[in-house]
């Protein structure tokens, strides 16, 4: 058609209008798809893009039995219900079949939430079982969707809860086990990004998608035995009724690996409701995260001490007037009347202060005056490279479990916290130094098992996420003849004795049992306080000297208490001594070895 | 069939006129590049079709629960469509346009008298199996297999042939100007129509539509400016009472005066434009390519009707729209000039007519979808799915190509229009003369 429009007609100007409109949507379009185009792709992957978190599954937590690993900790799939309310469309049956199928774990008030119009997402129910969650879904209701999740259970209750922790609302592993390892329990959650259309459903368009499998998380074999732990728990909590102490923990370690085979701790809770739990104090675990002053169980590390050196032996003697005086203090023995020249084993068995404080003197070289010590600069060097170098009293253990804490031991030349001769002589008595449970458990290891120091451990292994074969991990000694071998069965047998002297009827006859009480007195804004002492037990036991199963250590508390080793720590260690002695099917030993 | 000429410019008829053709005008090979323009859009609109019409079959499938629809579902019925409006558009293409004028207000009869029907069936009877509604407003016959009706466009098309003749005629005999005469009865008809449409049918896009069709014959019959203005600010009035008085309309402006900030809350208004424009912007200048959308996956309501333009855009990105926007302006200059070069008034303001149908609806659509104009829920046309719009689009279209025949040199044209102006008689005695003729034919 080769016409032209006509110059001067109307058509002229309604072409015109066309033409302008057209170039208004040009420019238009222009905005849109050129200039703002990053824009649109941004809010456009807000709409489109889903990531979708795939997660990890959380190793599971191990015991091992006798050497067996068994499941402590379990997950467990449970399914969240969940309604759009937008959608939901038969209210009154939904709330009907879920207190028919899940009564006990539906929120409250389920009516107004189905039908909370203006909110699309509303949580009716959490906790359900597999089972559970089937026979809703086959009711098929429109507007209810179902979320998977992993819950920890664990089949034991509050067994060894201090040393498993738990873990929270958001998946996060928190106190012991579940917080120190939580990054390799938890795994690594995988990431599926994909385009979705409108339903959710992931498309193959795009650039945008990405697929990373999850990651799972290991499976931790513990040292703990349960049957020991349980046995630990139900001897402490005895114990502490009976003597009215608030607080109590026990910790049992195999002295020839520095596995840790039990702790046990009161007051207590349930993993699995740690939410209830009013005071987090109850979630720390006193045996690695207290550090205290231990008293008289630490005579038994300055004998060993003092035997290595040479300065002191079972036979060798000092005389004893109940009193010493170091600087411008006076120390006295808490039981008086065995003065006289006294065998150091005398003093041992009677924890006479001035014995030890004598052992201390010793190692310094100087062979003091009656009833005064000299604590030099040699003799506290000497302590300091037993105590701290060499058995790691005041060193963190690292333990693979959240919260643990060094305490303090003061440096041989360290000045700034006061008098170094008071505070060694103390020191070498159990006080004057904080330090934590594990510690004394695993020096007191050292120095039975013939002198070699273990770094306390609490994981045994792993399970092969695959093939669920055990991995265990060989145990070496951290560092071998802390002391002397020889020193080691002196100090062994003096323990024994110490025992022995006392209460040699408490244990099954023909093993071979040791043990030392401590008595401690208690710092309260760095003051020491009258009216409450922490009693501890800490002992031993197996076949014979040589062959030594097991280091027990008790501690018990209570507020306004004077609680005493010897009187009301003691039976918990025998209590568990004698049972540990069945459940290890020990046999009785050679009892001249 | 070869012309064989007519008459003089001053409408003496021969004997041997042929019927339909106008006197005074050669008949002459059509204007094949409205065929063209039509074939490439037709054409595009089947290769969306064919990309998007899965996922818009697996949301719907969705959404019923049913595999009723199968991937290529969409796709097979556009071709259907497309074969009936080709159907359609050959048929208007040969069959005389006179018949058309004959029966111009028996067709119209026919579209108030389906809406009528609708009316009964579907608000006073709720009848599903005849009328389908949705949200009170019942649009569409259902012919079960064959789809839906939408008497509105038999109503549109009955209109637009009417008024064309009967403008014509006030054209001819000058009395375009007559209020009493000439705009009083439009206006009547109008009311008439616009209660069917926007009233019972609450279809504002298509009033809209038939309002401007009317507004610009009324500017091609050479009205006066003044009239003209006092008739668009009445019209204006009315329709801002429409949009004041209807919750749902108010609604569709504030959202789009509101825009996408966030301070709106979602509805279902926002979310289209907001969705339309997500497609367009993402689209970029080059778009995402063919079956990438993912607009069309569900996001974007009506991804295959009213929003097919958004969709094209985040397909075929700036240049795909641009390229599109330009084969709708180049088809309608076409049928703009056919218009022009049409020396019988009556046929100038058919075309005029059409123009305005096929241009109301491609600025109204893609204006909603830019985001420049609020929505109305109208389709784009020869693009969206649907037979109905399609159906009555390509006859129309039909009806332009063979007036395409009928154009005549300017030189002639400029002539008439001053004998037209002077006398009004000139063109009116061709007229007379075509009636006699083509009654003579039957």
């Amino acid at each position: 058609m080769k016409y032209e429009l006509q110059s001067g007609s109307r058509s002229i100007l309604i072409a015109g209008l066309l033409l302008f409109i057209i170039a208004v949507f040009i420019i238009r379009l222009f905005w849109l798809q050129v200039v703002q185009h990053d824009y649109y792709v941004g809010v456009a992957s807000r709409e489109q893009v889903r990531r979708l978190v795939v997660p990890a599954d959380r190793g599971e937590i191990y015991s091992l039995d006798m050497g067996v690993p068994n499941k402590l900790v379990l997950n467990q799939t449970v399914y969240t219900v969940f309604a759009d309310p937008q959608t939901v469309s038969q209210p009154d049956e939904i709330v009907k079949s879920l207190d028919e199928v899940a009564g006990g774990n539906t929120r409250d008030k389920l009516k107004d939430l189905l039908t909370a119009k203006n909110s699309r997402y509303q949580i009716l129910a959490t906790g359900l079982t597999d089972t559970q969650a089937e026979m809703l879904k086959d009711k098929g209701y429109a507007g209810i969707g179902f979320q998977k999740e992993n819950q920890r259970v664990y089949p034991e209750g509050s067994l060894a809860a201090q040393t498993l922790g738990f873990v929270d609302g958001e998946g996060e592993g928190k106190y012991g086990i579940e917080g120190g390892m939580n990054s390799q329990l938890a795994g690594k959650d995988g990431l599926l990004q994909s385009v979705v259309d409108v339903s959710e459903v992931p498309l193959s368009i795009g650039g945008k998608n990405i697929k990373q499998p999850a990651e799972d998380g290991k499976d931790v074999v513990l040292t703990i035995d349960r049957n020991i732990q349980h046995e630990a728990e139900k001897a402490l909590k005895k114990g502490m009724k009976k003597v009215g102490a608030d607080e109590g923990s026990v910790v049992i370690m195999d002295p020839n690996s520095g596995q840790i085979m039990s702790m046990a701790n009161y007051p207590t809770f349930n993993p699995s409701k740690y939410f209830k739990v009013k005071d987090a104090a109850a979630f720390n675990n006193p045996v690695i995260s207290d550090p205290y002053e231990p008293g008289s169980d630490i005579k038994t590390l300055t004998m060993a001490t003092g035997i290595d050196t040479g300065v002191a032996s079972a036979k060798s003697t000092y005389v004893n007037t109940d009193h010493i005086t170091v600087a411008d203090r006076t120390i006295s023995n808490a039981s008086k009347g065995e003065t006289g020249r006294i065998t150091f084993q005398h003093a041992l068995n009677w924890s006479l202060n001035t014995g030890f404080v004598t052992v201390l003197e010793r190692m310094g070289g100087i062979e003091g005056k009656t009833g005064h010590a000299t604590i030099n600069q040699q003799a506290r060097e000497v302590l300091y490279k037993y105590f701290h170098d060499k058995l790691r009293l005041g060193q963190l253990t690292g333990l693979p479990l959240a919260g643990e804490s060094a305490g303090i031991m003061i440096g041989p030349n360290n000045h700034a916290y006061g008098s170094l001769p008071v505070r060694y002589s103390n020191v070498a008595f159990g006080q004057g130094m904080d330090i934590t449970m594990v510690q004394v458990a695993a020096a007191f290891g050292a120095i039975i098992n013939g002198g070699d120091y273990y770094t306390p451990s609490v994981v045994a292994g792993t399970i092969d996420n695959d093939t669920q074969a055990f991995n265990q991990k060989t145990v070496e000694p951290t560092e071998k003849k802390v002391i002397k071998k020889q020193s080691s069965r002196d100090v062994t047998k003096m323990i024994h004795e110490a025992r022995q002297a006392f209460y040699a009827s408490h244990d099954k006859k023909g093993y071979y049992v040791g043990g030392k009480t401590g008595t401690s007195q208690t710092l309260e804004n760095g003051k020491y306080v009258d009216n409450q002492t922490i009693a501890t037990y800490l002992g031993y036991g197996g076949s014979d000297l040589k062959n030594l199963n097991y280091v027990i250590m008790v501690r018990l508390s209570g507020k306004g208490k004077n609680l005493e080793g010897g009187k009301h720590a003691m039976p918990v260690f025998t209590d568990i001594s004698n049972w540990m002695l069945d459940y290890l099917k020990l046999a009785p030993g050679d009892k001249n070895a | 069939m070869r012309s064989r000429g007519t008459t003089n410019s001053l409408g003496k008829p021969r004997k041997d006129t042929f019927a339909g053709v106008p006197a005074g005008v050669r008949r002459h090979k059509p204007d094949f590049m409205i065929v063209v323009y039509m074939g490439i859009l037709m054409l595009i609109g089947l290769i969306v079709m064919y990309a998007i019409g899965p996922s818009r079959a697996n949301v719907l499938n969705q959404a019923y629960g049913t595999d009723f629809y199968t991937g290529t579902y969409f796709f097979v019925k556009q071709s259907a469509s497309l074969a009936i409006a080709v159907v359609a558009f050959i048929l208007m293409a040969k069959i005389p346009y006179s018949l058309f004028f004959k029966h111009a207000g028996k067709i119209l009869m026919v579209g108030f008298i389906a809406c009528f029907l609708l009316l009964v069936f579907g608000n006073l009877f709720h009848v599903e199996a005849i009328a389908q509604c949705s949200l009170g407003a019942c649009r569409w016959f259902s012919l079960g297999p064959f789809g839906s009706l939408q008497p509105a466009e038999l109503l549109k098309f009955g209109m637009l042939l009417f008024l064309a003749g009967f403008l014509g005629l006030r054209y001819r005999q000058g009395l375009i100007n007559d209020i009493n005469k000439t705009l009083v009865p439009v206006g009547a008809l109008m009311g008439a129509i616009m209660l069917f449409v926007i009233i019972f049918e609450k279809d504002m896009g298509t009033g809209i539509v038939m309002s401007l069709m009317v507004l610009a014959m009324l500017v091609a019959t050479g009205m006066k400016w003044k009239i003209i203005a006092s008739v668009v600010g009445v019209v204006v009035l009315l329709g801002v009472l429409m949009i004041v008085t209807s919750p749902h309309r108010m609604e569709r402006i504030t959202t789009f005066f509101k825009g996408d900030s966030t301070a709106v809350q979602i509805n279902d208004e926002n979310y289209h434009i907001k969705h339309a424009k997500i497609a367009i912007g993402t689209g970029g200048i080059m778009g995402v390519g063919i079956g990438n959308s993912v607009e069309a996956t569900g996001y974007l309501p009506e991804a295959i009707n009213d929003s097919i333009f958004a969709i094209m855009g985040e397909t075929f990105g700036f240049v795909g729209l641009v390229a599109i926007l330009l084969l709708f302006t180049a088809l309608l200059m076409r049928i703009l000039k056919v218009s022009d070069h049409m020396l019988d008034p009556s046929l100038r303001l058919l075309v005029v007519g059409i123009f305005t149908w096929l241009g109301a609806h491609v600025i109204i659509n893609v204006a909603a979808m830019t985001g420049v104009f609020p929505l109305t829920g109208i389709t784009l046309p020869l693009l969206s799915f649907g037979g109905s719009s399609m159906l009555f689009m390509a006859a129309a279209l039909g009806l332009a190509f063979q007036l395409s025949r009928y154009s005549v040199h300017g030189s002639k044209l400029k002539e008439i229009s001053y004998e037209d102006s002077s006398s009004g008689r000139g063109i009116g005695r061709s007229r007379d003369t075509r009636r006699r003729s083509s009654q003579r034919a039957a």
